[in-house]
């Protein structure tokens, strides 16, 4: 391939990546911000993952029966709280 | 009673284990100790091809059969390790030595990974020990209708099957 | 073609920087709401649609290159100096990233493809992506930079053309060199983008903690890549280098390893931050760390700072990167502080004796072994700063420093899962804890009665000792991840009442994450019972006229023949030895030495028969010159193949965890029927 060649091939090259960067499209996506309550959604998921992890691996025979108890209890409070708060923006 | 037989049986368990070990770490080995090959795994080419003396082994080496031949003499001569070492630092210089020596200035070479394992460990110990003494005491939250029904809800999606449907 | 790669790179260049302005200036107005004549977020998709543009681009002038070389345009002072006519096809690619140019080239072109991708999958998360994408151009903008003013590869040569090249360096015409370097350089220029992602989120100030996921795939896919590139590299060394051995601490496979490891430790700390939002800074600088690591690899091994054979040839470009890691570490460190109050941990570390600690000490652990590695590649400069001269810093200093942590490390591998988050009991130790300590004891009394020997000839062999807790620890570790695997299947056994295989399986696929976790673990124990191989280690060399006979291990070698040949592109010699085992023929080998003509250098071609057990390993050394005999070097190598094995299933357990697991909403999504009859009364929870 001729420099000539080489110069034009690059200069479609160019053009075409100009049309396509601004070319008029008014369907970007927008940035939503996230709320709250997605927040509290993603946190309750987590959670939940959690709970059902103790769960398992209780019924797997690794946690005494104390321990499962008490950790399950706290864990439980917190979820509660998160599903109080989350029912309340729900409804709100 | 039954705590006692089982501590007595672990003890007797390690004994014999230990016994083993000890009666293998004894039994004399059948293998010549072959000193020659270890020091020149503690020496490196000088030819730069960044290899091992004992290791080098590309075609018309300038350096290798010189420095193997030194090294033969040395062990056959029966000098020390050092006697050999400083003779070949004398030669090539000190990048012959595979690793840094244990004097001087080469020592932190060998302290500061030590150093900065112990360093860290106990840094991670204190720091967890700080944590856990400090930790906020989670209560399980007060007893109440609407708590229990929320924990209700909370066990149903998330054990049994641990939510999945079977 | 010269003209076209030197104009895709100029255009490449400009749409990075436009990306990088736009979508900065978008995002600005963006976060503080100012009016302006565009929509910030028009303009942002402007931006974004340069980085794509950029990716076509850049693979326009990859493309030139490629093309160059096929067409032997020795023209171009890059092709003359890295290929010629006689090279064959495949190598041909090789060509590409043998040398500084060519290399920083595919460096740009893959950051572009990962550009590429993470620009197209923009919806997942618009604002982040928004985010992760500005700083990715930022660093294309470097790259690029350097390809366009420092380093062009299309750079002409100046005065008369020569008929042909100069050749490929004979090391890398070997099939793996095909495959390891782009493998490793994916695996390092794949770091930048979870790198993006962080610096982003923290920009961002990004709420919760949904972005350490996209991360963390992220992460583990480059760093699969990289797994799979160090060993590629390992055995390309072992078969191609011709000294038994496959690494060889050299500070370029250091500079490969040291990323490496901070990965390592950021994909698991990453799971502490999911779980329990915890160690957010530390996650962040991790990465931060990792990236920075990735380009001090490339520094040192461009710069001339370090002597190495893997270096390329001093070049300027050293100032480049110093000044790029500078600013680099400035803009971490400076967005660090200011938005460091987003990074306060949600929890704490509960107990000393507790998953969450031992995720920490496997951090220290591996962040240790960093230190070590990178301590040991920069200590020769130091040490010339200091006393003025230099020393060598080789495997004798990594065997007795590195070896030792990593024992630790693997120790710590079968330890965590056996922890329970949060606090351990003591009794719930002890239940899970008898089964690894058994299988600890059990092998080691195993391996001592087998003839391991830490003590011998009143000397202390720290190989054979090594071994010796190298495969007890093994054992330990694969119990205990067998007991979690086994203790996990029981339960679903007791639910869905399938076999305990297919429980196993289903487990598997409930938390692909964790249990492909321990499939990777089972392979690194794998490959550790294959390295701890090497502390028995056989060789022997010897000269072989015709029908002469060597003997290694239960091997006797019989050579039949030796002989020269020549074609185009090497001359070769090699013999051809029969393998006797047991008084029976098993097998032909045939060791060679080769001579490339282009560039008048030697290359070994290792003969290798690999079994379970072990590998004869044989090498042509050389010929001696009085009598033409071919002088052989036979290596007896316990065990090396499991180390190949090991990281076949690294690889398949990383695929697991990466496969997404089926989850109670996807599960009820394909059973809709079960999700609707409430599950049984939940109080009690299931049979302990």
């Amino acid at each position: 391939m001729s420099s000539t060649w080489g110069m034009i091939a690059g200069l479609i090259l160019a053009i075409a990546a100009f049309v396509y960067t601004f070319w008029p499209e008014n369907s970007f996506a927008s940035q939503r911000q996230k709320t709250r309550l997605d927040y509290l959604l993603e946190r309750k998921e987590q959670l939940y993952e959690n709970l059902r992890d103790l769960n398992f691996e209780y019924r797997a025979g690794k946690y005494p029966e104390e321990d499962y108890a008490a950790q399950r209890a706290v864990l439980e409070s917190e979820a509660a709280q998160l599903l109080s708060e989350i029912d309340y923006l729900q409804q709100a | 009673m039954k705590k006692v037989s089982r501590l007595n049986f672990w003890l007797k368990s390690a004994q014999a284990g230990a016994l083993a070990i000890a009666v293998c770490f004894t039994l004399g080995a059948t293998e010549p100790a072959s000193r020659f090959n270890t020091l020149s795994h503690k020496l490196m080419c000088t030819c730069s091809c960044a290899q091992m003396l004992g290791e080098c082994n590309h075609v018309g080496c300038p350096n290798s059969t010189e420095e193997l031949a030194l090294l033969r003499t040395g062990v056959d001569s029966n000098q020390s390790d050092k006697q050999i070492f400083d003779s070949f630092v004398a030669q090539y210089g000190a990048t012959v030595l595979a690793a840094p020596t244990k004097e001087g200035f080469d020592l932190v070479a060998w302290i500061a990974p030590f150093a900065v394992f112990a360093a860290a460990l106990l840094g991670t110990v204190l720091l967890i020990r700080h944590w856990v003494s400090t930790r906020p005491r989670l209560e399980p939250a007060a007893a109440s209708p609407e708590m229990d029904a929320l924990r209700e809800r909370i066990r149903r999606e998330t054990e049994a099957d641990g939510g999945y449907p079977v | 073609m010269a003209t076209f790669g030197s104009f895709a790179l100029l255009i490449a260049l400009a749409l990075a920087a436009y990306n990088l302005l736009a979508g900065g200036v978008a995002l600005r107005l963006l976060a503080t709401g100012q009016p302006a004549p565009i929509t910030p977020e028009r303009l942002a998709d402007t931006a974004r649609r340069a980085g794509i543009a950029c990716f076509f681009a850049v693979t326009a002038a990859a493309f030139a290159l490629i093309y160059s070389v096929f067409t032997n345009d020795f023209s171009i002072t890059y092709i003359l100096e890295h290929s010629n006519r006689a090279l064959p096809g495949a190598y041909k690619f090789s060509a590409m990233w043998s040398g500084q140019e060519g290399s920083l080239l595919l460096w740009a072109w893959l950051l572009a493809t990962y550009g590429f991708v993470l620009r197209l999958t923009h919806k997942m998360d618009v604002k982040l992506y928004a985010y992760a994408g500005t700083i990715l151009a930022a660093v294309q903008v470097f790259f690029l930079a350097i390809l366009n003013f420092a380093a062009p590869p299309f750079a002409l040569f100046r005065g008369e053309i020569p008929p042909d090249g100069n050749g490929l360096n004979p090391l890398l015409q070997y099939p793996e060199m095909v495959i390891h370097p782009p493998m490793l350089y994916l695996g390092y220029v794949g770091f930048c983008v979870p790198f993006c992602f962080a610096l982003g989120a923290l920009m961002m100030r990004y709420p919760g903690e949904k972005w350490i996921k996209i991360t963390r795939g992220w992460t583990m896919v480059t760093w699969l890549f990289l797994t799979c590139g160090i060993f590629l590299g390992m055995h390309w060394a072992y078969a191609v280098l011709g000294w038994g051995g496959y690494w060889g601490w050299d500070p370029v496979e250091n500079a490969s390893f040291m990323p490496w490891l901070t990965g390592t430790a950021f994909l698991h700390s990453v799971m502490m931050q999911e779980k329990k939002g915890m160690m957010k800074s530390w996650n962040v600088w991790l990465i931060f760390a990792t990236f920075l690591l990735t380009m001090l690899g490339t520094l040192l091994t461009r710069a001339g700072l370090v002597s190495s054979v893997h270096a390329f040839a001093q070049s300027s470009i050293g100032t480049w990167f110093y000044v790029f890691m500078l600013i680099v570490l400035g803009t971490c460190i400076f967005t660090y502080v200011l938005q460091r109050s987003h990074l306060k941990s949600d929890a704490h570390v509960e107990s000393l004796v507790s998953r969450e600690s031992s995720f920490l000490f496997n951090n220290l652990v591996l962040l240790v072994a960093c230190f070590v590695i990178l301590w040991g590649t920069l200590f020769p400069i130091l040490s010339e700063y200091v006393q003025g001269s230099k020393v060598t810093v080789s495997a004798p200093f990594y065997n007795a420093v590195a070896i030792p942590i990593g024992l630790f490390l693997l120790f710590l591998t079968g330890v965590g899962p056996l922890l329970p988050w949060r606090a351990a009991s003591l009794r719930a130790i002890k239940r899970n804890f008898i089964v690894p300590v058994i299988a600890f004891w059990a092998t080691a009394i195993v391996v001592l009665v087998a003839g391991d020997r830490p003590w011998h000839d009143g000397a202390f062999d720290s190989g054979q000792f090594y071994a010796l807790v190298a495969w007890s620890v093994s054992a330990a570790v694969f119990a205990a991840i067998l007991s979690e695997f086994l203790r996990g299947g029981a339960v679903i056994r007791k639910q869905t009442g399938s076999n305990l295989f297919a429980s196993m399986v289903l487990l598997t696929r409930r938390n692909t994450r964790r249990y492909g976790g321990y499939l990777i673990h089972i392979g690194v124990v794998i490959i550790v019972i294959g390295l701890a191989g090497a502390a028995f280690n056989r060789s022997q060399e010897q000269e072989l006229g015709l029908h002469d006979r060597l003997a290694i291990g239960p091997y006797t070698l019989d050579c039949v023949g030796f002989s020269d040949d020549s074609n185009s592109n090497y001359d070769s010699q090699f013999a051809l030895l029969d393998v006797y085992k047991g008084g029976k023929k098993q097998f032909q080998m045939s060791p060679e030495k080769r001579t490339y003509l282009a560039s008048q250098q030697p290359q070994t071609m290792v003969a290798i028969h690999s079994t379970l057990e072990w590998d004869l390993y044989v090498v042509y050394e050389g010929v001696n010159p009085s009598n033409g005999h071919p002088i052989i070097k036979a290596f007896l190598n316990p065990l090396v193949s499991w180390i190949w094995a090991g990281v076949l299933l690294i690889i398949f357990g990383t695929f697991i965890a990466l496969a997404p697991p089926i989850t109670p909403t996807t599960a009820a999504l394909r059973v809709p029927v079960a999700r609707t009859v409430p599950a049984e009364p939940a109080m009690h929870g299931g049979q302990p």
